[in-house]
């Protein structure tokens, strides 16, 4: 029971994190290596305003998460709309990505320290006891945030104006600029929005376990494999695909030893690519085109 | 002068790393994140050997390029299947497991502790240990290197190369068996940088698995962006850049606790702003879009 509520709990971080690299995915069609970061920034953003700043935790929590949504744009209006405009390649915006990642983590390392940081209270609280297992307050609501932003943005994408015009974007940015799409004003939005999960789901994890300057690179990558294992735009997809990594992650910490967890979820992924690239659920991979 | 050596070694098997890798981003445009683990796969088994079995220098070196080759093969496979991002995020994969059993594989690597005190060389009776003599040696094999993969790019095969990496459909059509030479440059690739490997290991005498981790492959990968991928000479310049200047960074009084992230900074800033303005690198052909290399 403990192994499926950790389960449980891992699966509702990488949703968040999954879900809005797949927002960002869909859209701009390169890979955002640099959301890792992002998630990170969350984090620390937390630990500065709470800790350093010392303003009391609820304010803390929503201004951490607007500094990472702030932060998303910015990286998409200095690096990735001037390089977009210039009609780069998706290899190149994620080479870009890949440099912005680690600047990123290296500037966090250098103005927090490579120690581990942590903002809870040094109270160690007894868990919730939930049919045999515990879980503690923060991971119960890391599990009800994911899943009802998760549903707020998947109702967004399909009943309001923005949503469709974010679908439209995704499908096809030219097409969706000569109908009267401002693409660069939805993919902005896409980037803030994405971000903010990000955030949401950094600032959860830093409640629950503190953090380390690399903290974002794990969760960013297992939220890449639940969203090439769920189809990249299928938000059900992706929720099942978020359950099984968690649940692979958690069953191999369970049966091998946590060590080995970050290889069995990567090997679940290898395994996805070579035999079904496009998901479970997703539409067609773009193969080889003459 | 010992510094400026152990500088110029570095140097060497910084190139002997970004050439290899080079035949695959940069003449094949297989943007492969996982050479850290065949450059750590070559200084692992050369270590294990020499530790416990104390065969020959030449008889490690064979078996680490052989064995990193065959991995080669393996991560060539998705390379069949799968394209660009998600080819990327493959290699990312392979990168990962690779770190995760030299780090938990204790009984064999040592785990996190590390391989300490593996043997210098011994080659037809002569003991390499002074840096000028590891200088000799590993110099011979980064010009080795480097002659190699001059031949291989004026070759009909690596032709072929340039071929897949700017028309995949092409290149199939016009009767190159895609796959095959795909598979070949991954394994030939992954050999070389088992050699890179087996040099440092033997040069530093300590191994962990903390030099074979995804930063060191994008700093690999990065070296050859920002020195010009698919040119002969780019890696090398790229490598001469990208070693030496956080060693500049040393002389203007950096404390060497942020000296590991600023040198990192460095590097990411590089790839970023290289990107921006000058995708191709410094003496590049290849700036990561299809038809962008074609004369």
């Amino acid at each position: 029971m403990q192994v499926a509520l950790n389960a449980l709990v891992s699966s509702s971080v990488i949703l968040l994190v999954g879900a809005g690299f797949a927002l960002i995915f869909t859209t701009t069609r390169f890979f955002h290596f640099a959301h890792g970061a992002i998630f990170a920034l969350g984090a620390y953003s937390l630990f500065l305003l709470q800790v350093w700043c010392g303003q009391p935790t609820p304010i803390a929590l929503v201004l951490a998460v607007v500094l990472a949504a702030g932060f998303g744009c910015a990286v998409e209006l200095a690096v990735y709309r001037p390089l977009r405009t210039k009609g780069a390649s998706p290899l190149v915006l994620l080479l870009a990505s890949l440099g912005l990642y680690v600047v990123l983590q290296n500037a966090l390392a250098m103005t927090f320290g490579d120690e581990t940081k942590s903002v809870r209270s040094s109270v160690v609280t007894e868990g919730l006891d939930v049919l045999g297992g515990y879980v503690t307050p923060v991971q119960v609501a890391t599990i009800c945030t994911s899943a009802v932003l998760v549903a707020v943005l998947a109702v967004f994408l399909k009943c309001t104006k923005m949503g469709k015009a974010v679908r439209a974007v995704a499908d096809d940015a030219e097409l969706a600029k000569i109908s009267g799409i401002a693409s660069d004003r939805v993919i902005l939005a896409v980037f803030a929005i994405g971000s903010a999960l990000a955030g949401v789901a950094g600032v959860l994890v830093a409640m629950d376990v503190d953090m380390i300057p690399t903290m974002g690179m794990t969760p960013l990558m297992l939220g890449v494999v639940a969203v090439v294992i769920g189809g990249v735009d299928s938000i059900p997809g992706l929720a099942l695909a978020a359950v099984l990594v968690g649940a692979a992650q958690q069953a191999g910490a369970w049966w091998l030893g946590s060590q080995w967890q970050d290889a069995i979820v990567f090997a679940v992924l290898l395994v996805f690519l070579l035999v079904r690239p496009r998901g479970f659920l997703g539409g067609r991979l773009r193969k080889a085109s003459v | 002068m010992e510094y400026l050596l152990h500088i110029l070694i570095l140097i060497c098997i910084y190139v002997i790393l970004s050439a290899s890798l080079n035949l695959l981003a940069g003449y094949a445009g297989l943007l492969s994140i996982a050479h850290a683990a065949f450059y750590g796969v070559g200084a692992y088994v050369v270590a294990v050997m020499a530790l416990n079995w104390h065969t020959p220098w030449w008889v490690n070196v064979v078996c680490a390029v052989v064995l990193s080759g065959l991995l080669g093969a393996l991560v060539g496979v998705p390379s069949l299947r799968i394209r660009d991002d998600y080819f990327v995020i493959a290699t990312f994969a392979f990168q990962v497991i690779a770190f995760s059993v030299l780090n938990n594989w204790v009984s064999l690597t040592g785990g996190p502790m590390g391989l300490p005190g593996i043997p210098h060389p011994v080659i037809l009776g002569w003991q390499v240990s002074t840096h000028l003599e590891f200088l000799l040696l590993v110099g011979f094999f980064c010009a080795l290197t480097l002659w190699v993969c001059h031949r291989i790019v004026r070759s009909p095969f690596g032709r072929v190369l340039k071929a897949v990496r700017e028309d995949e459909v092409f290149a199939q059509a016009a009767g190159k068996n895609v796959a095959a030479h795909k598979m070949l440059v991954f394994v030939i690739g992954a050999g070389m940088a088992a050699v890179a490997g087996a040099m440092y290991a033997h040069y530093i005498s300590f191994i962990d698995p903390t030099s074979f981790t995804v930063m060191e492959s994008i700093f690999i990968l990065s070296i050859v962006i920002i020195g010009g991928a698919g040119s002969l000479w780019g890696p090398v310049l790229g490598t001469v850049v990208l070693v030496t200047l956080p060693e500049l960074l040393r002389f203007v009084g950096l404390p060497s606790s942020v000296a590991a992230n600023v040198r990192q900074m460095l590097y990411g800033g590089l790839l970023v702003a290289f990107m921006m303005w000058r995708p191709q690198g410094f003496l590049g052909q290849y700036s990561f879009e299809k038809g962008s290399g074609r004369e």
